[in-house]
């Protein structure tokens, strides 16, 4: 299973949890008060919720629903309704590997990190999601064009291995990268990385551009498959 | 499907009482079939399934319906036809759950203080003391009794915190009633129901309906509380994975405080009110 790009780091501060979702799987993304990362199942081994409902408190998540609380080691260590009990060790999140590289943070299912070496020089811009599919995306990324701060003007070109989008790359030196992550057939997620040639106002249109090709992408379903 | 012809026993609510006009017609579901409520003239319902009647009935501000010829009957309320009570109709509420995570969470007292932040509980007040369960076999519900939870804000009427005792019972799959402690009226109890009408395994709509003893406050200011409460439960009830309620105990990991929850699986699974379950890990 390919590691797939879930967010971007400054997305995620310390005391804050996200949901991502990789293929069919529901995620929740974390980090605690002193910047430990984690992901897990989407789901409270109490009832269920999600816990990317939840809220941090110092290395520890809590569900929302009944306050139940989880350490960096996935496991129980608080259940408010009964304060002095210590939770069974037995009780745990079901956790996935996570790996925070190049700002962005990367989450495999089946434990085996592979992440691409590709993008040293790059910074992260944005993330982006699309309520339409991924061809929807392809096809209004190819029709749009973006120029860089030397006036350069940026089309797409192939589709790298993994998912990944590379804006003109004759010496391999991406300016701008568009990683995938894998989602559902009717919704798309993508963040954006950029190198540091970029001015402030180069990275806010960047910023627009991604969005032209998100409307441009969502105009191209009929309204009745949208998925709003 | 699982549990479908024991679902079709029970009653089930799908309207107000007399928020219908005449000629109206109404299309709804229960149990994944279409339904259509007619009313009628001098306000006498009936209500439709592929062209033949159903039977109805109105209680408890509510019309009810069936599809079983021979139905369980009705649950009873007694305290329903107490003189002095208010009875409040709140509304109907839309949520994309099974019908049983909706009565379950009815059932839940250790939320509050995350759920109902400073209105029903409130940190630290988090405990839940050990309280009485039972299945009554005798009258097919389930029954827990000495319940006690500090509550910033219990009712509509109630002022400062106070702890307020509670009783539950399930009467049905899909109907669960409270009672608890009367802010206005010590030595009274309040009645606060959950009837939850099955639109399919994952969708309901919920009613909830009041009998208080509430003189001071407007029929739209309780029923605004309780639809703020519920609209809270539905934040939760609309997150949970799965949608279905799970009814093998490896699936999702129960504490003390859950003992109400457990008793509600056991029962339905002994009793074969799998609609809206699962009866298996996934």
């Amino acid at each position: 299973m390919v590691t797939e790009p879930v967010g971007l780091s400054n997305n995620l501060p310390i005391k804050r949890v996200m949901p991502a979702r990789v293929g069919d799987t529901d995620i929740a993304v974390w980090r605690s008060a002193s910047g430990v990362v984690s992901a897990w199942l989407n789901r409270c081994p109490h009832r269920g919720m999600r816990l990317s409902h939840g809220f941090v408190r110092g290395e520890s998540l809590a569900c929302l629903y009944h306050g139940w609380q989880y350490g960096c080691d996935n496991k129980c260590k608080y259940i408010p309704a009964h304060p002095a009990l210590e939770p069974p060790t037995t009780i745990q999140t079901m956790a996935y590997t996570v790996v925070e590289k190049h700002g962005v943070l990367w989450v495999s299912l089946d434990g085996t990190p592979e992440i691409p070496a590709l993008f040293e020089k790059l910074q992260p811009v944005r993330s982006i999601s699309f309520n339409c599919s991924n061809e929807d995306v392809l096809s209004a990324l190819a029709e749009t064009t973006l120029t860089c701060d030397d006036g350069q003007v940026l089309s797409a070109s192939d589709m790298q291995s993994q998912n990944i989008l590379i804006l003109d790359n004759p010496q391999n030196k991406p300016k701008l990268a568009v990683l995938f992550q894998k989602s559902s057939a009717a919704n798309v997620t993508a963040h954006l990385l950029a190198d540091n040639s970029w001015s402030i106002d180069g990275l806010i249109r960047i910023s627009r551009w991604c969005e032209l090709v998100r409307r441009r992408a969502e105009i191209k379903i009929p309204d009745n498959r949208r998925n709003l | 499907m699982a549990g479908l012809e024991r679902a079709k026993e029970d009653w089930y609510p799908i309207a107000i009482a007399g928020s219908t006009v005449d000629g109206e017609q109404l299309d709804t579901s229960l149990l994944g079939i279409n339904i259509t409520l007619h009313g009628d003239k001098d306000r006498e319902i009936s209500v439709t399934a592929d062209g033949n009647n159903l039977p109805v009935q109105t209680r408890y501000d509510h019309v009810w319906t069936t599809f079983s010829e021979n139905p369980r009957p009705l649950f009873d309320i007694p305290e329903a036809d107490e003189a002095g009570r208010v009875l409040v109709p709140c509304g109907v509420v839309r949520v994309k759950c099974s019908p049983l995570r909706a009565v379950e969470n009815f059932l839940d007292i250790a939320h509050f203080p995350f759920v109902h932040t400073d209105v029903l509980g409130a940190e630290p007040h988090t405990e839940v003391e050990p309280y009485d369960v039972k299945i009554d076999e005798t009258i097919d519900e389930v029954i827990a009794t000495k319940v006690k939870f500090f509550q910033p804000q219990a009712a509509k009427s109630a002022g400062d915190g106070i702890v307020t005792d509670y009783v539950y019972r399930v009467a049905a799959p899909m109907v669960s009633i409270l009672y608890k402690t009367c802010p206005p009226k010590p030595g009274s109890q309040d009645v606060i129901t959950l009837f939850v009408q099955p639109l399919d395994e994952e969708t309901c709509n919920v009613w909830p309906w009041m009998a208080l003893y509430d003189y001071e406050n407007s029929m739209a200011d309780m029923i605004s509380f309780q639809q703020m409460i519920f609209v809270q439960d539905r934040s939760i009830l609309e997150n949970q994975l799965p949608r279905k309620l799970p009814l093998d105990p490896k699936m999702e990991i129960p504490t003390r405080a859950d003992m109400t929850s457990i008793a509600y699986r056991r029962w339905l699974k002994r009793g074969g009110a799998i609609y809206g379950a699962l009866t298996e890990a996934v």
